[in-house]
């Protein structure tokens, strides 16, 4: 399973992007495989607050429906729009096209609290 | 490796090979997909050839004098309907009517059949019918889509030439085998039931012909799609032939099967519920259990619902009341988490689509009846990752 070095990572199987004072947000290569083929994805609104732990949408394969949990808290400033029409890019590009949406993240060292690389890959092959 | 309670059908390791994701199925350690994942895999049925390994499927065999009674006398579906060499879908109910099982029926000879259940009910149907359950001895390779046949061509002749619902002795590889023209994805196709010494020898010649492995996520996908009916989902406890709309396989001039006074009373009452078509207006579908809604009140719930590779939406089959009066057409919804989905009324059978009339043209003739499946597909997905947590 590819786990880029660029970013981190939720127990929830989430990664984070920081770019600036924003992060963006996805679902990681091993969430995808095991979804099995995304048909549908209900993307949060603009503007809505989470907290980490929070819904964040809904991810639905040809086999089964699942949450996307905030894996840090903040305000949702952008979407990935284009996953209406092509959610399958969540799973042919999970890592770039597919990401799900960006957020302003209040405490921008609450990223610190989540898994690197080398800890997600440990989560996910241990 | 599989628990070691698991049926592993014969040609597991070809499975785990290839890269499958395997999950436990109806007691059987089976494919979900492999790594083209299930959409690709759907397609290649509709617009080439495609091969699913459905040995989990039960095949409880019938021999000697009397056999066709015992068929006759338990089941909806009257034999007097075709003859030996053919296929014939039919159920085994519950005297309160309700579907016990839907089996396809082989008539391999006069006094022979192979009668063959879903995974989970092989002992039920057993017990109802008598015979003896042959299900480890051997595999079914099932190769379906508008090229299966010259797929299939390619490996056996005499297997690719056997008729629509027609059923065929072949030889492969030395082995006695049948073929029989049948299959749970809409399309035509073949079912080649072989001795386990040979499955992965047909299997390797079929995939080297171009039928592309397809597992039961893109079973259950394309039966939907074909509105064919799903055991523990459009059949089961509670829900009888009438109610699914599979009346034809019921055959009232026989004086008796099992079920068949309560289903008779049924008849004459009319049918409290029955099943339709959803088609929702974008991509999320609803899925069995969700409620399904007319102008605010429920008037029934979802059977099952997928996204649909083929139309590009979602659709459902739901079991509504008749009281409700929906028809074709109509605007209806389905509640899912808490939010409305609108969705059309529409024929259960959403693939082919129906074809557009040019005007002046009558109206275009009722479509055939379902072709019978007698199979299972998976009803609880394999956990998600944790965190992911499926519903």
């Amino acid at each position: 399973m590819d786990v880029p070095d660029d970013r981190r990572y939720s127990i929830d199987h989430e990664w984070v992007l920081a770019t600036g004072d924003r992060v963006r947000v996805g679902i990681t290569d091993y969430a995808q495989d095991a979804l099995g083929d995304v048909v549908y994805v209900e993307l949060p609104q603009v503007g809505l607050e989470v907290r980490a732990g929070e819904s964040l949408g809904e991810v639905e394969s040809t086999k089964s429906v699942s949450e996307i949990y905030a894996p840090i808290g903040g305000r949702v400033t952008a979407v990935n729009s284009e996953l209406a029409d092509a959610p399958e890019r969540m799973n042919s590009s999970p890592y770039d096209q597919g990401w799900i949406c960006e957020l302003d993240v209040a405490d921008q060292s609450s990223i610190h609290g989540l898994l690197d690389a080398a800890g997600y890959r440990e989560l996910t092959e241990g | 490796m599989p628990a070691a309670s698991l049926h592993t059908s014969p040609l597991d390791r070809v499975h785990v090979e290839l890269g499958a994701k395997m999950i436990e199925f109806g007691g059987w350690h089976m494919p979900l997909a492999y790594e083209a994942g299930t959409v690709a895999e759907h397609r290649a049925c509709r617009t080439g050839a495609a091969v699913f390994d459905v040995s989990h499927l039960g095949t409880v065999e019938l021999s000697g004098p009397g056999s066709g009674d015992r068929v006759q006398e338990t089941l909806t579906n009257d034999l007097a309907r075709i003859a030996p060499g053919r296929a014939q879908y039919s159920h085994l109910l519950d005297a309160d009517g309700s579907v016990a099982d839907d089996v396809i029926v082989w008539w391999l000879d006069v006094d022979r059949f192979h009668v063959m259940p879903n995974a989970s009910n092989t002992d039920r149907v057993r017990a109802a019918l008598g015979g003896e359950d042959v299900t480890a001895s051997r595999a079914v390779l099932s190769v379906q889509g508008p090229d299966a046949r010259r797929v299939l061509a390619e490996v056996s002749g005499p297997a690719a030439a056997v008729g629509h619902f027609g059923v065929s002795p072949f030889v492969w590889a030395g082995r006695d085998c049948v073929a029989a023209g049948t299959g749970y994805t809409g399309e035509d196709g073949v079912e080649c039931a072989v001795p386990e010494a040979v499955a992965e020898e047909l299997w390797a010649a079929v995939t080297a012909a171009g039928a592309v492995p397809a597992g039961l996520g893109a079973r259950d996908t394309l039966r939907l799609e074909a509105g064919l009916p799903l055991f523990g989902h459009e059949l089961g406890p509670g829900i009888t032939p009438l109610q699914a709309g599979l009346g034809w396989v019921v055959a009232w001039e026989k004086p008796t099967f099992v079920g068949r006074d309560a289903l008779w009373r049924e008849r004459c009452d009319g049918p409290r519920r029955h099943l339709v078509g959803l088609r929702f207006d974008g991509r999320q579908p609803a899925r069995q259990g969700d409620p399904v809604l007319s102008t605010g009140e429920v008037i029934g719930e979802v059977t099952s619902g997928n996204f649909s590779p083929m139309l590009g939406i979602g659709i459902a089959l739901a079991l509504v009341g008749t009281d409700a009066g929906v028809g074709e057409g109509d605007r209806i919804s389905a509640r899912v988490r808490g939010r409305e989905l609108a969705a059309t009324v529409v024929p259960t059978r959403f693939w082919p689509p129906p074809v557009a009339r040019q005007p002046g043209q009558p109206p275009a003739p009722p479509a055939a009846p379902p072709e019978g499946p007698a199979e299972e597909v998976p009803q609880s997905p394999p956990a998600p990752p944790s965190g992911h947590r499926a519903r």
